[in-house]
């Protein structure tokens, strides 16, 4: 039993790094051809990820949300729901998360469980308006969760411009920073890494007994099939919405840590894109709680190192971009890497062995 | 075993077949080899260190109708798959018309003038039957589609052999039958003169399978030869000249196919030991009523009536069979009385207790068991392991959960157990579902519904697509069920199985009850119940 598990572990991490492997080996492709040196280039991009204490630092401020993120969306996609909505409901979760930090006055030791599921609440209430259009009208929860971040992002526009705009800050489209004692605290204050860590490694855990849960089987049942699910006494719909709901109060927790450990304040790119590299992060990583944290570490390490990579090199951030878009690409014809080529080569290694 | 010896020959150079031959012509072996057009030696293919074929020989006469005999797992459809170039062999040679080829793709096995008709249908359903010929293959035309010269074409070979197939038509449209039609005429087409068929009448109606044999007769005339894969007895004696047996990926034997030959040798060398053929009736007289149905109604998934005011009862200790042509609303009971389809009027109660449209959970805590028709998408998650799937249905429950938290251990001690009783062959509890064979699939399935001691079981074809050994097992089961109190709805399209296990016998036509006889029952009378004609229109002498 355990060696079938062993295998089964080493032959996702074997395709996950041969992914990035490719995704990275096209890219020095790329680079050479913009007339640069990749060997350089990813010299400085390793740099720029962990260089110093300060780089190092930024890489786990970017890992935290993506991880708690990719965490909440791989819950969704073991259901077989493809919740693309992860910018949306991070925004929400960080609106609604803010808003005890800016009006509530409340002491911080009581501050923090009540943003923390206003932030969530939020996050879940974004998901799970677009699991009732799927479980109410079958409308398709793509569509739906896609279209939701336009209209979150365009509502926190609108917040940020008029309602919730700092009256101290001129006309800068920002909302007044949180009270000092309201922020999570710094490790060092020559460092952004922030509290926030703590938080990233307590949903890690939970999702790893999560899986081992009723619930976790229940929701993994779903994903298996509708028709099975319903035979097995599981109600498809109620499923859906329990899932969507989870889904979208981690990613909410996400924006809330975005809010209380780095930003302090509302403006309006917030969410940077962290959605859609949630996703990536959530396929790659196998939708397995390690795996996803050991993709979130590359991709932050990533998104760190690209920054520094342009400042120091001739090579453009767009780079990290293409390897990005480069391992959706591998991700989504790795079905064809399992079941083909990779497979073939670990039986007749494991045939000579 | 040493009676089979008696019977075969077996070894490497000297094939059984070969031997007659070269005796009754006698021309010698060079003569024989001339009409031998498939001859595989010494095929070893091995499957995570299973072997799946173990220097098994096979060859093919021109000319003729091969029977490739096998227990699901016996290694038949790999054996095939290796000649059709699906499967690379570790070991042995593979020589067509006396040249020894190396078939490395299907494409290679295609130019070789090899075809093959899997058991499941490899066509694009929203495209026509010449669009579906024409897939992956160059037009004569330059940039231009040739469809009109290859409907053409194919409607010419579609008359030639009576196959009735309309080029433009799509798909979708078509019957199961017909799509069979369309695999082989695509075969043949391209040029095929060989042609290996997976379990083709595991899909077909008697009727259907009947017209398909007068098909392969035709082509035979023609001169081509072909592989029959197939677990049906009654289908080797009728159609097959010559019969290769495998069992446990090992060649048991060839040998010509005489009107000696009779079932009951078959399954022994098949199997290796005697089948019941026959089961035992009743342990005790039969209960109190279980199940009572009265006026159901319920409409198909294009909303079209699928059942109309149907009543019966099935009591403690009692199997009542559902027998009819496939369609006529089997499925649509079979889901109407465990939650999974709404009844539209009529009522259904259990143990006296009404239970007219409750979800699925409620007739789960019931006690209902379901064996569905469908083991792939409803039966298990194919994705998941063996471990999971035996516990769909009471994950919830202790012990497999305790405080919403799965016990591992329990499952993994519930594996042992269902594994040991059901004789369940798999690697290990964590293999998928997929992983099994049909057989052992459905094993996975009566553990699972039946180890909890159901009070209503629903069995919805419960042997179809399984070989001998593991249908004589389902059935075995079932009947334990009943003994055991439960009250058993038999559906099955296998008349046999319904008159050798039913305790009584309801017929079903398109949505009605057409009648409920008697154990025992005379299968013409069931017959023409079932071809919807009512009991008293029967004629005299089927009484």
């Amino acid at each position: 039993m355990k060696p079938n598990k062993l295998k089964e572990g080493l032959r996702q991490v074997l395709t996950a790094a041969l992914t990035i492997v490719i995704a990275l080996a096209i890219g020095a492709i790329l680079v050479q051809i913009s007339g640069n040196d990749p060997l350089e280039a990813y010299q400085a991009l390793f740099q720029g990820a962990f260089g110093s204490k300060q780089r190092i630092s930024e890489v786990f401020v970017k890992m935290i949300p993506l991880t708690i993120m990719a965490l909440g969306t791989s819950i969704a996609f073991r259901a077989q729901l493809w919740n693309i909505g992860g910018d949306g409901q991070f925004i929400m979760g960080a609106i609604a998360g803010i808003i005890p930090g800016l009006y509530f006055n409340l002491p911080s030791i009581l501050l923090f469980p009540v943003s923390i599921l206003f932030a969530m609440a939020g996050g879940a209430l974004w998901s799970g308006l677009a699991a009732w259009l799927k479980v109410r009208f079958n409308a398709n929860e793509v569509i739906t969760t896609l279209m939701l971040n336009y209209i979150a992002t365009f509502f926190l526009a609108f917040l940020v411009y008029g309602p919730m705009i700092d009256p101290l800050g001129g006309d800068f489209p920002q909302t007044p920073n949180i009270a000092e004692g309201y922020r999570l605290f710094l490790f060092s204050d020559k460092l952004r890494i922030h509290a926030g860590l703590f938080v990233g490694i307590a949903v890690v855990a939970v999702m790893l007994f999560f899986w081992r849960t009723s619930l976790g089987f229940q929701i993994g049942l779903v994903g298996q099939g509708k028709k099975v699910a319903t035979y097995s006494g599981v109600s498809v719909k109620k499923t859906i919405l329990i899932t969507m709901l989870l889904s979208g109060a981690l990613t909410g927790l996400a924006g809330w840590n975005e809010v209380y450990g780095v930003q302090y304040r509302l403006l309006e790119g917030v969410a940077s894109g962290y959605g859609n590299i949630a996703v990536v992060i959530a396929l790659l990583g196998s939708l397995n709680p390690v795996g996803i944290v050991i993709s979130a570490f590359f991709f932050s390490a990533l998104l760190v190192g690209g920054a520094t990579m342009q400042r120091m090199t001739d090579v453009p951030y767009a780079i990290v971009d293409i390897v990005q878009g480069l391992v959706i690409v591998f991700i989504i014809a790795r079905t064809a890497f399992h079941w083909g080529g990779l497979k073939r080569i670990l039986k007749r290694r494991g045939q000579n062995a | 075993m040493s009676r089979n010896k008696a019977v075969f020959r077996r070894g490497p150079l000297a094939p059984v077949g070969q031997v007659t031959l070269a005796a009754a012509s006698g021309e010698g072996e060079n003569a024989a080899m001339e009409n031998i057009v498939v001859h595989m030696q010494g095929i070893t293919k091995i499957f995570n260190g299973i072997r799946a074929n173990d220097r098994v020989d096979f060859y093919l006469q021109a000319g003729s109708i091969h029977g490739l005999l096998g227990e699901n797992g016996a290694g038949k459809t790999t054996l095939m798959n290796v000649l059709y170039g699906l499967y690379q062999q570790e070991e042995g040679t593979v020589s067509i018309r006396g040249t020894e080829e190396k078939i490395s793709s299907p494409i290679k096995a295609i130019s070789l003038g090899i075809g093959m008709v899997h058991q499941h249908f490899m066509l694009a359903r929203p495209l026509s039957v010449v669009e579906n010929v024409m897939l992956g293959r160059k037009s004569r035309r330059g940039i231009l589609l040739d469809t009109k010269e290859t409907a053409a074409e194919l409607s010419a070979l579609s008359d030639k052999y009576k196959m009735n197939i309309d080029p433009y038509a799509k798909i979708w449209q078509l019957s199961v039958g017909e799509q069979q039609r369309v695999e082989i005429l695509t075969a043949i087409y391209q040029g095929a003169e060989i042609l290996i068929l997976d379990e083709p009448t595991a899909v077909l109606t008697p009727q259907e399978a009947e017209v398909l044999f007068g098909m392969l007769r035709e082509m035979k005339q023609d001169g081509k030869s072909i592989i029959l894969i197939t677990h049906k007895l009654e289908e080797i004696i009728s159609i097959v000249d010559e019969v290769t047996i495998l069992r446990d990926g090992r060649l048991i034997g060839s040998q010509a196919v005489g009107p000696e030959m009779t079932k009951e040798e078959l399954t022994r060398m098949m199997v290796g030991r005697d089948v019941l053929f026959d089961f035992p009736g009743p342990q005790q007289e039969a209960g109190e009523v279980k199940v009572r149905a009265d006026m159901l109604c319920a409409v198909n998934d294009k909303g079209l009536p699928a059942l109309t005011d149907l009543s019966f009862t099935i009591r403690e200790n009692e199997i009542l069979g559902l027998a009819g042509v496939d369609g006529n609303g089997q499925r649509e009971l079979c889901e109407v009385m465990t939650g999974l389809r709404p009844l539209c009027g009529g009522r259904y109660e259990i143990g006296g207790e009404d239970l007219t449209n409750q979800t699925p959970a409620v007739y789960i805590r019931k006690g209902i068991a379901h064996i569905p028709e469908d083991r792939h998408t409803t039966g298990l998650a194919l994705g998941w392991s063996l471990k999971k799937n035996l516990v769909l249905k009471n994950f919830k429950k202790p012990p497999f959960s305790k405080h919403g938290l799965l016990n591992r251990k329990a499952l993994d001690e519930y594996w042992e157990k269902a594994r040991s009783e059901y004789q369940i062959k798999a690697g290990s509890g964590d293999d998928q579902a997929r992983a099994l064979s049909g057989g052992n699939q459905q094993k996975v399935i009566l553990a699972r519904e039946l180890d909890q001691k159901p009070t209503v079981v629903i069995a919805n074809q419960p042997t179809r697509g399984l070989d001998i050994g593991a249908s004589e097992y389902v059935r075995g089961r079932l009947l334990e069920a009943r003994n055991q109190g439960a009250a058993v709805l038999l559906v099955s399209a296998d008349l046999e199985e319904i008159r050798q296990l039913s305790d009584r016998i309801a017929v079903l036509y398109d949505g009605r009850l057409m009648g409920i006889l008697p154990r025992g029952a005379d299968p013409h009378e069931i017959g023409m119940l079932m071809m919807g004609k009512e009991k008293e229109e029967l004629p005299n002498e089927a009484e």
